[in-house]
Order: structure tokens, then C-alpha cells, then sequence
């Protein structure tokens, strides 16, 4: 009797202390982010708590990426038990905004949050748009680099006055390169996702965008010569295979572990992986080695790259009180302006004041291929575009094979297309 | 008497009664459900407007879809019977152990049946990985190169298979090692003074009284290999999923990902009405082979 006296007494004294803490408004957060970036994300959540203690409490999960992601965003969205903040790749708005899953993010939003469009660069800020309404706050940008061995070029004489790679601009100027290195002693000029077709369409995008090509859009895919200058980028890769510069079938972890053991002297990968580098380097187990925006292989330089965004979901049925929507709204400012140190992870910051700071200039390897900003290219504005989205998997059917010289690259683009055209 | 009846009905019933709500609000209810969303053009989430058989007319048309079926049929002849034969072979040789070497024998065997599916993938796709897995040092002596097992389409099928009887096959030789057990000692006492061979003893005894445990085995394996799924997702990602694709996989693809929840229901309609016609048939085929 006695103890059951005292369980009550306790249970009331926790819930009148619950009672004192409803003053705090927590702020549920959902993100995707695992590895490197997923440490540093927890970091910042950590230190935004400590520095809200008596007013905002971040309440985070991080959740399996990908389709599961975006389908539990989509179906708990529409029953009222969504978050009420998580991160959402830009490229993945389109579909989102066709199912009714976010909530526009308004113009006095944007000034509760000090923002707008001048923040941001024109391409991100387009990415986030869907008929000049916006659906999220730009954090990051992620594009696709060339890693590089740098004492491996360095021995080669591929390292210019600048201390920067030079002369590898031009396919045949690339190929030689890798030539160059491969007599030298090292294994393969490249490693890249090869066995991946899905994750290699981020390169054959951005050799797609060199040649000013466009993928197109519902309706109209691949229209005019676009397949011939598709064909033309996925030949690229294929002919690094053929001519054993790049090893076939290669999947994801393996092409960082070649490049990584100095068996291969480059590696085109996301901005991502510069976590992993940089912590081999500080275990001192990785050679000198640098990042810089992907070489001209066609006309004009161009790359892949998403965004990291801030959205709200579209609660059905649970609107958020003005009292919450204000903390949502401190969250995402408050990490905008913090996001230099998530530039640590890779990403180049997507508001202008972090990335144009001297603090992100001395950031290295950041800043050097933080200057891609001006020439990227973002995925076509489709809700059958974007990460993990059937665009990606056509992408994948159809390259998987090309990549390692199975099907020539123009069946492949065609067979694309068919599969593109076949969507509803 | 009458009135004890009344009592007995009611009493069944009320025992039934919470199997038959749960099994009605569960599984009956959605059943139907699906039934219906196989006429409309509903999204993944919320209603759509009814559009009679133009999803089952698209379906009979889509060359995916015929090709999920093949490859699932494919896998279903790669896995249900020579799955089979391997736990009773297994089985017969296990049940010939005796104490400590048995269990120890049998929890070998048993031990793959307990690892989620993911840590499956992890372990076959490091082993087969193209450039640092082991297996890829038996393949190239064989095969002269070394191939990417999960990236070939005539090698993916297969692979799968026997990485699928490896991970199941623990269950099987369970109700083999029951099924054996069971056998009356004496049976074989009296064959023994009869002076038979072990094999007329295998097949004058074991296998025919064997032959329900086996019945089951492939009944189960049928039903569960027909919904292939995991697998095949996860060594198929980012490489060529159309060639690879089953049935199961499809429907996922076609609700989750591309947000048609009324064309994934038609082909959820269509393994259904496969799952259905391919058990009751092996049920009844093999009872009746039994029974002769």
C-alpha cells in the first residue's frame, strides 16, 4: 500500500514538472541523413537544444533514405502525423507538391526568417520552386567532384603552377592522363560507380549538361538530338571501361575503397564522401588528395548537383499553432545561419552570407569546388525526376548494361526512353 | 437435447468469434478493398475515380509485368522442389547423428533460417563482390573472368535461389527431422529381419510415410517463394531491375514509388489469384498422389 502510495505521489510530481515544460515548444524533426553528414547534423541539433534550453526543443529521428523516406513523409503527411520539420532533397519537390504532401513556405516566412530569394543561388532557389511558389529552405547543395590523388598527379606532372590538377579537361586529354598515371604504376585512372547505373546518371547528367543537352521532361523525353548527345555521355564511361582506364561493375563502397587504397588515382563521387577522406587523412592513413568541380569533357563546364532542404509537411487535419510554426521557422533560420559547420561534411552551404564567408574560403577542399555553383544543373522538374525516383531506375536499367560494354550506349538511351515514355 | 445443441453452437461460436472478427477486419475487409482499387486510378494515398478494366487491360499489355511473372515462376522452379530435396537429404543424414554432434549439426544448418535478410545481403553481396569477394576466386578459374553475379541477368536468378534455399532451408529439414521422428522404430526392426536393402527401406517406409511432411514443405515453400521479394530488391538496386524484376517487387515499385495504388492492386489482384490457383493445385495434386 505504501509503495503504491509513493508511485502516485511520484507519477504526480513528474506530471506537474511535464505541466511546467509545456511553456517549451518542441519542434519533431524527421532527416535521411546516416554516415558522416548524419554525425555532424546531430552536432548542430545538439548544440541549437543547449542554445534553446528554456524555448525550443529539437526532437529528431533520423529515417531510412530513399523511397521508404518519402513514402511515410507522404502517408503519415496525410493522416495528420507528420513532423513538423525534416529535410527533403530539392529534386524530390515536384512529386511532393503534386501529392499535396508540403506546405508552401510563404513570403512571410521568408522574412520571419530573414530570407528570400537572394540568399540563395538562382539554380537552387529554382530547384525549391514550383510554379514560383516555395516548398523549402535551401540548406545545402550537393554536387558530384573528381577526387584526386594528389601525390599520384603530382608524380605524373599532371599538378599545375596552382597546385591544382591541370590539363584534364577534354575527353582525350582526360584519357591520357589516366594513361599517364597507369603507366606510372597505379591500377586504374578512375573509379566510379560502374555497376550502378542509377548513381553513375548523376555523371551522365552533367556530360548531358555539357553538351547543353536536356533530358525533358513528362510528355517529351529526350526531345530533338538529346539522345544522340546522351548516347555521346554515356559513351564516356563505357569507353574508360572498354580501354581499362575504370573498372566494370564497380558498386559504391567498392570505388571508394579503391580510391581510398590508392588503386585507382581518381574517384567521381559526391561531395559526401569528403567526411571519410578527411578522417582517414587525420588517422593518417590517406595519401594528399583534393576535390575540385568535374573537367570539361564536352563544351562547357556543368554538374549534377541536389539540394538539402528544410519542408514542412502538410499535416491534413492538424494544422500547427502559430506558437509552433514560429519555432519550426527559428529552427530552420537557426541553421542556415550555422551551416558553415555543415559544410564540414562536404555540402557547400546554400545561403550566400556562409558560403561567400573568409571562414568557408579557407575551407579546403570546399572552396575550390565551391565555384561549380555558377554551372550546375539540377534534375528536370518532374514528379517522376529526382533522387530515387523512376528517372533514376530508368537511368539504372539502362546503364548498368552501357557502362560495361553489354549493350551499345544508343540502344541503351533508346531503351530509356521507351521506359521514360511508358510513366504515367 | 435440443437445448444442449443451442448451447454447443453457442459456445463455438463465441470461441470462433474473435478469430473470425480479426480475420474479417484484417484480411477479408482489405482483401475486398483491393479488389475495388483495382478498378479505379486511386494514388497511393486517398480515392480515385472508377475506370473499369482499363487497368487489367493495361496489365495484360505491359511487358514488365509478364516478365515479373516468368522471373517469379523461374525462381519458384529454382527454389520449391530442389529446396526441398535438400532438406530431406539433409534431414536423413542429421537424424542418422546422435546427441551433441546432432544439435550441433542441426544448429549449423538452422543458423542462417535466424539472420534477418538484410544481414543475408551483406554477407553474399561481400562474398560476391566483383573486385575483393571470395566466391569471385572459384568463379575465375572456371569461368576464365570474374563476373558480377548480381549485374549478369542469366547468373542472377540462380544465385538468388541458392542463397534463398541456404537461408530457408533450416525450417524444412526441422519438419523433416519431426516427420522422421515419428516413424515407428519398429517399422524398420521388421524390414531389418525381412533382410531389405536401406533403399527399400527408404522407399517402402521413410518416403511413404514421409510423404505429408513433404507435402507441406512444398506447399509452404510455394506459397512463400511466390512472394518473392526482399532478395531481388536489394541485389537488383541500381542496376538492371526491369530484367530482374518479380511480381512482388513490381507491385512495390508500382504503389510506392510511382504512387499507382490503383495499378498495384490489379497486379496484388493478379499474384492473388496465382498464389490461389498454384497452391490448391500442388495441395491437390500431391494429396492425391499420396493417397494412391
Amino acid at each position: 500500500m505504501k509503495s503504491i502510495l509513493k508511485a502516485a505521489l511520484i507519477s504526480t510530481a513528474l506530471l506537474s514538472f511535464g505541466g511546467l515544460a509545456m511553456a517549451k515548444e518542441t519542434v519533431v524533426w524527421w532527416d535521411f541523413l546516416g554516415g558522416g553528414d548524419g554525425v555532424r547534423m546531430k552536432k548542430l541539433i545538439e548544440d541549437f537544444n543547449a542554445e534553446h534550453a528554456d524555448t525550443v526543443e529539437i526532437q529528431a529521428t533520423t529515417l531510412d533514405w530513399g523511397v521508404p523516406f518519402y513514402t511515410k513523409v507522404q502517408t503519415s503527411a496525410a493522416v495528420g502525423e507528420g513532423p513538423d520539420v525534416m529535410t527533403y532533397h530539392a529534386s524530390r519537390i515536384p512529386l511532393a507538391v503534386s501529392q499535396g504532401t508540403l506546405k508552401e513556405i510563404t513570403a512571410d516566412d521568408w522574412t520571419a526568417m530573414g530570407l528570400g530569394a537572394d540568399s540563395f543561388a538562382s539554380t537552387t532557389w529554382g530547384a525549391v520552386s514550383v510554379d514560383d511558389k516555395q516548398y523549402a529552405v535551401p540548406f545545402d547543395t550537393h554536387p558530384i567532384v573528381l577526387y584526386y590523388n594528389k601525390d599520384k598527379l603530382d608524380a605524373a606532372g599532371l599538378i599545375g603552377a596552382d597546385g591544382l590538377p591541370a590539363g584534364l579537361d577534354g575527353i582525350d586529354n582526360f584519357k591520357a592522363a589516366m594513361k599517364k598515371l597507369q603507366e606510372g604504376g597505379t591500377k586504374y585512372g578512375m573509379a566510379t560507380t560502374t555497376a550502378d547505373g542509377g548513381f553513375s546518371f548523376r555523371t551522365i547528367y552533367s556530360y548531358l549538361c555539357q553538351q547543353d543537352g536536356d533530358i525533358g521532361t513528362d510528355g517529351n523525353w529526350l526531345p530533338g538530338d538529346n539522345a544522340e548527345k546522351l548516347t555521346k555521355a554515356v559513351q564516356v564511361i563505357a569507353d574508360w571501361v572498354k580501354d581499362g582506364y575504370a573498372p566494370g561493375y564497380t558498386d559504391y563502397p567498392s570505388a571508394v575503397a579503391l580510391f581510398t587504397s590508392g588503386e585507382s588515382a581518381f574517384m567521381i563521387n559526391g561531395v559526401w564522401e569528403v567526411p571519410t577522406m578527411v578522417d582517414l587523412e587525420k588517422q593518417g592513413k590517406l595519401f594528399n588528395w583534393g576535390a575540385i568541380e568535374l573537367p570539361v569533357m564536352f563544351n562547357h563546364a556543368c554538374t549534377y548537383a541536389d539540394s538539402h532542404s528544410f519542408a514542412i509537411p502538410n499535416n491534413v487535419g492538424k494544422d500547427a499553432t502559430p506558437e509552433k510554426h514560429a519555432a519550426v521557422l527559428e529552427v530552420i533560420k537557426w541553421m542556415e545561419a550555422h551551416s558553415l559547420f555543415w559544410a564540414t561534411a562536404g555540402h557547400i552551404p546554400a545561403n550566400k552570407a556562409v558560403n561567400e564567408s573568409a571562414e568557408y574560403k579557407a575551407m579546403q577542399p570546399q572552396a575550390t569546388y565551391a565555384k561549380l555553383l555558377s554551372n550546375m544543373v539540377f534534375d528536370p522538374k518532374s514528379k517522376n525526376a529526382g533522387v530515387a525516383s523512376p528517372l533514376f531506375d530508368a537511368a539504372g536499367n539502362a546503364f548498368a548494361a552501357a557502362m560495361n560494354n553489354e549493350v551499345d550506349a544508343a540502344s541503351a538511351v533508346q531503351e530509356m526512353k521507351s521506359t521514360l515514355e511508358a510513366l504515367q | 437435447m435440443r437445448r444442449n445443441r443451442v448451447t454447443e453452437y453457442a459456445t463455438a461460436a463465441v470461441l470462433v468469434a474473435p478469430f473470425v472478427a480479426i480475420f474479417g477486419w484484417m484480411f477479408i475487409y482489405p482483401t475486398i478493398q483491393m479488389v475495388f482499387l483495382s478498378f479505379t486510378n486511386a494514388p497511393l494515398i486517398g480515392n480515385g475515380v472508377w475506370v473499369g478494366f482499363e487497368n487489367y487491360i493495361r496489365m495484360f499489355q505491359d511487358r514488365i509485368f509478364w516478365n515479373a511473372v516468368w522471373n517469379t515462376s523461374y525462381f519458384v522452379l529454382l527454389t520449391v522442389v530442389p529446396g526441398t530435396a535438400i532438406a530431406l537429404a539433409i534431414a536423413l543424414m542429421v537424424t542418422r547423428l546422435k546427441g551433441r554432434t546432432q544439435s550441433l549439426i542441426l544448429a549449423a544448418f538452422f543458423l542462417p533460417y535466424v539472420l534477418p535478410i538484410t544481414v543475408v545481403y551483406l554477407i553474399w553481396d561481400w562474398l560476391t563482390n566483383f573486385q575483393f569477394g571470395l566466391i569471385q576466386y572459384v568463379i575465375e578459374p572456371i569461368m576464365g573472368k570474374r563476373i558480377n553475379i548480381w549485374r549478369t541477368i542469366p547468373w542472377f536468378m540462380p544465385s538468388a535461389a541458392i542463397l534463398t534455399i541456404w537461408w530457408t532451408n533450416g525450417f524444412s529439414i526441422l519438419l523433416f527431422l519431426a516427420g522422421l521422428r515419428n516413424i515407428p522404430r519398429d517399422l524398420y526392426e521388421a524390414a531389418a529381419l525381412d533382410n531389405a536393402s536401406r533403399w527399400q527401406m527408404f522407399r517402402s517406409i521413410t518416403w511413404p510415410l514421409l510423404w505429408p511432411v513433404t507435402v507441406l514443405c512444398l506447399t509452404i515453400q510455394l506459397i512463400l517463394q511466390l512472394k518473392i521479394f526482399d532478395q531481388v530488391y536489394l541485389f537488383a538496386q541500381g542496376g538492371r531491375t526491369q530484367a530482374t524484376m518479380v511480381l512482388v517487387q513490381y507491385i512495390y515499385e508500382q504503389a510506392f514509388q510511382k504512387n499507382s495504388g490503383g495499378y498495384a492492386a490489379t497486379i496484388s489482384v493478379a499474384l492473388f489469384v496465382i498464389v490461389v490457383i498454384f497452391s490448391v493445385l500442388q495441395y491437390q495434386v500431391l494429396r492425391v498422389r499420396g493417397e494412391k
